[in-house]
């Protein structure tokens, strides 16, 4: 069985990197491989860069407001029949009540700022998991 | 922990005592406030003139963010300080594609002159000091043509802006340009400011936002003298007088938590500084050896978890900046870990600074822990160890080379993990995240204003359409190839072709495009990522 596939993202104009290459390191230290796009990406260039790499899960990183709309348009464009890619969010500004408005639109997990790595590396796992047998 | 230590590492004594000092008289090592070397204050009577309270503020367009401007004064704010949404940071207009979500929500969205006469519609220009965390060569040159249609001469015009060539890439605000063409403006507006608008400080040296990754005192100030003595001597370069700019110098710090580290670091710059300025670059008028220094608590120091205790840090942050003696203050709002301030935490960071200043009387003596054993034994250690760590980074060479291939970058990485790690093993503590932590569903406290939120401004699009299809297109054509020709020569000033642009309707991202292609960079930093976004 090949490693999972995990695509690391940043979107729009938000500039913080750090997260996404902490998280991009802590997963690929768990044993997946990790394809991660650097800044100023917008929806449809990811959505194309997941299919193309036929990524499992697809991490965005979001340390500003902007990821609450590019998320919508990236859950639509990933919605393949079928077998959609799970995305997944997490950052500084990812708060309770918007996670879980964002799970009824269809992301499969979120994490604030209070995540541990653990919990990180289990979630993208089993969601990997998960579409890797779809 | 082996051993105590400030936020900075640097090694403590339980006590101290005369013995920690060296020989250096009160003379040489502190002097009065407004005396050389400055340690204690750069003005004789800033002790009982208080300082410029203001919280920064913008959001939306040029007319919301002058309403919050008016709340703030009737409240008792006495400065204006104003910052851009993050398309407008990055030289971006707000109908860029990568501009849509990010209208007016971190910041106001300024794109051509009619939203500079909005934003400062009403304003007293002329009376109160307008602070801008903006590009500066747009602030600079908008500012002056507002004031002259207003009939204000440009040269009583106070506030300043920041500047930021050697690291905005890096920091958060890239702009997407040479970094020839990021200190070119940046010596431009210095230049041209100090011919027209000589009260105006058109040289901030903003080590706040450079170190709210996680540098240290140390650091921050470290990287704050190489970018301020680079920007020195490229005005001393171009035959500039030293003592035309310097007097209008100021630099803007950071305030973390740790109480004497932050107040020492202060002290230690004013020294650092009026030494350089005197021994180094040879300025002879005293005014040009005495920094202003402004501050503004750290928004990094604050958590998402229980927000109320950031109003504590708050408090903590201004009265150590008050104890040392600045000159202006911004206290980050208690919302800052989720959002662009609320109109009440706006507030409360407000009623903070004027609680600070009528009520503890901490301010009413200049540089009140001058003469602590503790805290000038730390002043020196912070003047050491910064000194150190600049002429190390000075001598590494062409900061230019530094900064395109990566060293600054590596540095704002690092120490960005080393700050992540410090909390997350505990060794820097934070109440409510690491210690003393409550379950989530308990933390309720502030959390509804905190996580209200700022809808983009998305009817900008359209305006700024109209505003292309309304302008003297001629006018606008004849001001582009003027901006160019200046653009391509350096030894023209860009300030005045750009307020010319301005004033012939030419939006902020226009300008730059033009200034990229002069440099040999596409006009659209982004038009591949959009160019293959919208071909899908």
């Amino acid at each position: 069985m090949r490693p999972l596939r995990i695509l690391i993202t940043i979107m729009g104009l938000d500039q913080h990197e750090v997260g996404a290459v902490a998280v991009a390191r802590l997963l690929r230290d768990a044993g997946m491989e990790v394809i991660y796009t650097g800044r100023f990406n917008l929806p449809e260039r990811v959505a194309r860069t997941a299919i193309d790499e036929d990524v499992d899960v697809v991490g965005l990183s979001c340390h500003s407001w902007e990821y609450l709309y590019y998320v919508e348009e990236l859950l639509g464009l990933l919605d393949e029949p079928g077998a959609p890619i799970p995305v997944v969010v997490g950052g500084s500004v990812v708060t309770p009540r918007d996670a879980a408005a964002l799970k009824e639109r269809g992301i499969a997990a979120a994490f604030g700022p209070t995540a541990t790595p653990a919990e990180i590396v289990a979630t993208i796992s089993a969601l990997g998991a998960r579409k890797a047998r779809a | 922990m082996s051993e105590r230590t400030t936020e900075s590492g640097i090694p403590t004594h339980a006590l101290y005592r005369p013995g920690d000092l060296d020989g250096r008289g009160y003379d040489e090592r502190l002097g009065d406030p407004g005396s050389f070397p400055f340690t204690r204050g750069a003005r004789a009577s800033h002790g009982q003139r208080g300082w410029i309270q203001r919280e920064l503020s913008g959001e939306g367009d040029a007319r919301r963010s002058n309403e919050q401007f008016r709340y703030l004064l009737s409240h008792g704010q006495t400065g204006l300080d104003v910052i851009g949404d993050t398309p407008t940071m990055g030289w971006l207009d707000a109908d860029h594609p990568f501009a849509r979500y990010a209208i007016g929500t971190q910041g106001v969205s300024l794109c051509h002159i009619g939203d500079w006469r909005a934003l400062y519609e009403g304003i007293d220009l002329a009376g109160l000091t307008l602070s801008h965390s903006l590009p500066a060569p747009f602030a600079v040159a908008a500012l002056y043509s507002i004031a002259r249609e207003r009939g204000i001469s440009p040269a009583v015009l106070r506030g300043s802006v920041i500047q930021s060539p050697y690291y905005n890439e890096d920091c958060g605000y890239a702009v997407h340009m040479p970094f020839r063409l990021r200190v070119r403006m940046a010596a431009d507006s210095v230049a041209f400011a100090a011919q027209e608008m000589p009260k105006f400080h058109a040289l901030v040296e903003d080590t706040y936002y450079i170190s709210e990754g996680g540098l240290d005192g140390v650091e921050e100030m470290a990287l704050g003298f190489v970018e301020l003595r680079g920007i020195t001597r490229e005005l001393l370069a171009r035959g500039v007088d030293i003592d035309s700019f310097a007097p209008r110098i100021a630099i803007l710090v950071n305030c973390r938590m740790d109480f004497f580290e932050e107040v020492a670091k202060v002290r230690a710059t004013r020294r650092l500084y009026a030494r350089m300025m005197r021994d180094e670059f040879g300025a002879k008028d005293p005014r040009s050896w005495a920094v202003n220094i402004t501050a503004h608590t750290s928004g990094l120091s604050l958590t998402a978890q229980q927000p109320a205790n950031n109003i504590i840090r708050g408090t903590s942050q201004a009265l150590a900046m008050a104890c040392a003696g600045v000159h202006a203050l911004e206290v980050s709002t208690f919302d800052e870990a989720f959002r662009t301030p609320s109109s009440e935490a706006h507030l409360v960071g407000l009623r903070t600074q004027q609680v600070v200043q009528l009520e503890s009387r901490a301010t009413g003596v200049a540089d009140p822990l001058g003469g602590s054993y503790y805290v000038e034994a730390l002043t020196d250690e912070m003047e050491r160890r910064i000194e150190e760590m600049l002429l190390r980074i000075e001598a590494l060479g062409d900061p230019g080379h530094l900064a395109d291939t990566g060293y600054f970058r590596r540095i704002f990485d690092e120490t960005t993990e080393r700050y992540a790690r410090a909390i997350a093993d505990g060794s820097l503590p934070k109440v409510g995240v690491n210690v003393h932590t409550i379950p989530e569903e308990q933390d309720t406290l502030l959390r509804d204003v905190a996580e209200r939120k700022i809808e983009p401004m998305r009817e900008r699009i359209e305006h700024l359409a109209q505003h292309r299809r309304e302008r003297d297109a001629v006018a606008a054509d004849g001001a582009i190839a003027r901006l160019d020709a200046v653009a391509r020569d350096e030894r023209e000033n860009l300030i005045p072709a750009m307020a010319a642009a301005l004033e012939a309707g030419i939006t902020l991202g226009e300008i730059a495009g033009v200034l990229r292609q002069a440099y040999g960079s596409p006009a659209d930093p982004f038009g591949g990522a959009a160019a293959a976004g919208v071909g899908r």
